[in-house]
């Protein structure tokens, strides 16, 4: 098995970041999309969501691990009924509820089905919030989380990313086809990843977290915010307000992520490219 | 858009503001005070049209307790742009539903009307957070058109039309999106919008009933029972 958390299956997460793990309403039950057999595309048993009850670090969480690799990742009807109820369950039953996303949102095929589904999803995390149940999102694979799943992660609590993550809401290639690939080339991985990626995330604090490619640094980084809430008050809000104006009066007329990352104290975008979790965090501190 | 806000407020229509294609203001129905903000014109919502939005949430919610929050949307979604994406335009759509959570969880009813294009993200963004969604039987409801749909799935438009007939799912537009339970109740041109829209607010309820309706209409037959299935067994 891969050590590298972005190479791994949903499955391989689980069981490499998890001390133990309950499945519901696993492949066996064959919950699955209703939609896709008409459409003649393939089934999977889980409908690309595996969902269940872990430990991490001792602690008691619901976890709901995103499979990319099936339709990517996307939300259906089914897909989304079983992250509202593991959501719905983490509020009523105060356990922390992590989420390992790897989404690029509403499934198409399922139609506005899979688009109401996220609205439910969202709805969930916000009852968690209101509750103070801590809600996790992690994004650590090139799938990332795009569409209504990126919303989404923007709702929770804590955004964990590794460099490997993506979130946004349009993908590379719908804004190379809307922008032109003169104005944005969505093979120059590079590029991509500056502009969506783990860690132009961090420095604008929208993931908390930058963890390594690897499940021990993500469980590590779990298990230190299990304790957390992020509660919405009007001063949270308030001051989020004026953080995002701030960024938008900044950086608003540039579409050249560098000077982002220069803004942020790292003089030598190579040395930033090449640094791992702890060496960019730790650059970005020093300004 | 003046005549629309004139048919759902009033001569107290004059305290809503559009600029920009963003309506942000203060009306009344039945006498009683709403916050009004919405989208028209079909427009993009940006970082910056999300930011006006949400200012106009928290002066709600700062200034005017428990003042019902009137939701107006016709927006074609978010514009791909790599600017947007590098700022983190979910991140601000993010800000604008946490301050429509806060204003729910301060006493604010919040009540959507799709009056126009409540499309994929710009749906998502804020109006599919009311507590009670309605719709204009003319609005353009949806993820996106079929032949829209057809473009990205590689799926031929015909298929899904003629699936479309039995998968209100796929099918694009207020009716079929009321099937699946994500819109309450349809209004007609001929509706006097003030009248329910008052019914609106005082029937609105927090509980997110939507994964119900789309069962009990027969559009989205499975949402409902597999979460129940999730909180019995975790309940175990």
């Amino acid at each position: 098995m891969s050590s590298l958390f972005h190479e791994q299956t949903a499955r391989q997460r689980i069981a490499s970041i998890v001390d133990s793990f309950t499945e519901f309403l696993p492949p066996p039950e064959r919950v699955m999309s209703p939609y896709l057999p008409q459409l003649d595309i393939p089934v999977s048993f889980d409908d690309g969501l595996v969902i269940g009850r872990a430990k991490i670090g001792g602690k008691p969480v619901y976890l709901a691990a995103q499979v990319g690799q099936f339709v990517g990742g996307s939300v259906g009807e089914v897909h989304g009924a079983k992250l509202t109820g593991i959501l719905k369950a983490a509020a009523r039953d105060g356990i922390p509820c992590v989420l390992i996303v790897e989404s690029g949102g509403v499934r198409l095929h399922e139609g506005s089905s899979g688009e109401i589904a996220i609205s439910e999803a969202m709805r969930a995390v916000f009852e968690c919030r209101a509750k103070r149940v801590p809600t996790i999102a992690v994004i650590g694979s090139d799938i990332g989380a795009y569409g209504g799943m990126g919303i989404l992660t923007t709702c929770c609590d804590f955004r964990i990313m590794t460099e490997h993550g993506r979130l946004g809401i349009s993908g590379p290639i719908v804004i190379e086809k809307w922008m032109g690939k003169k104005a944005y080339d969505s093979s120059n991985r590079a590029l991509v990843w500056k502009t969506s990626g783990g860690k132009t995330k961090f420095l604008f604090g929208d993931a908390d977290v930058l963890a390594e490619d690897d499940a021990a640094s993500v469980s590590a980084a779990i298990s230190k915010l299990l304790a957390k809430s992020s509660p919405l008050t009007l001063k949270s809000i308030k001051a989020r307000q004026q953080e995002l104006e701030k960024r938008l009066k900044a950086f608003g007329k540039t579409s050249d992520p560098d000077v982002i990352w220069k803004a942020h104290g790292l003089a030598s975008i190579a040395e930033a490219s090449l640094a791992n979790a702890k060496e960019f965090a730790a650059l970005a501190k020093k300004k | 858009m003046k005549t629309v806000l004139e048919k759902f407020f009033g001569a107290s229509a004059k305290g809503i503001v559009i600029k920009d294609k963003l309506m942000t203001g203060y009306a009344e129905v039945g006498g009683q005070k709403v916050c009004v903000f919405g989208t028209c014109d079909g427009t993009y919502i940006d970082n910056a049209a999300a930011l006006r939005l949400a200012a106009h949430v928290i002066d709600c919610i700062e200034n005017h307790r428990k003042t019902p929050i009137v939701m107006l949307v016709d927006s074609a979604g978010q514009e791909p742009n790599r600017t947007a994406e590098m700022l983190g335009l979910a991140s601000y759509f993010g800000h604008l539903l946490s301050c429509l959570q806060l204003a729910r969880q301060n006493g604010h009813k919040l009540i959507t009307i799709a009056t126009g294009k409540a499309i994929g993200g710009a749906f998502i963004c804020y109006g599919m957070f009311g507590d009670r969604i309605d719709a204009l039987d003319s609005a353009s409801v949806g993820l996106m058109p079929i032949e829209a749909m057809s473009a990205v799935t590689k799926i031929p438009a015909p298929v899904l039309e003629k699936l479309s007939k039995t998968m209100p799912s796929l099918e694009f537009g207020a009716k079929p999106f009321a099937l699946l339970g994500g819109v309450e109740e349809v209004w007609k041109i001929s509706d006097d919008y003030a009248a329910k829209l008052a019914t609106a607010i005082a029937s609105s309820s927090t509980d997110d009933n939507r994964a119900a309706l789309g069962k009990m209409r027969g559009g989205r037959k499975m949402a409902l029972d597999v979460r129940d299935r999730v909180l019995a067994e975790t309940a175990k």
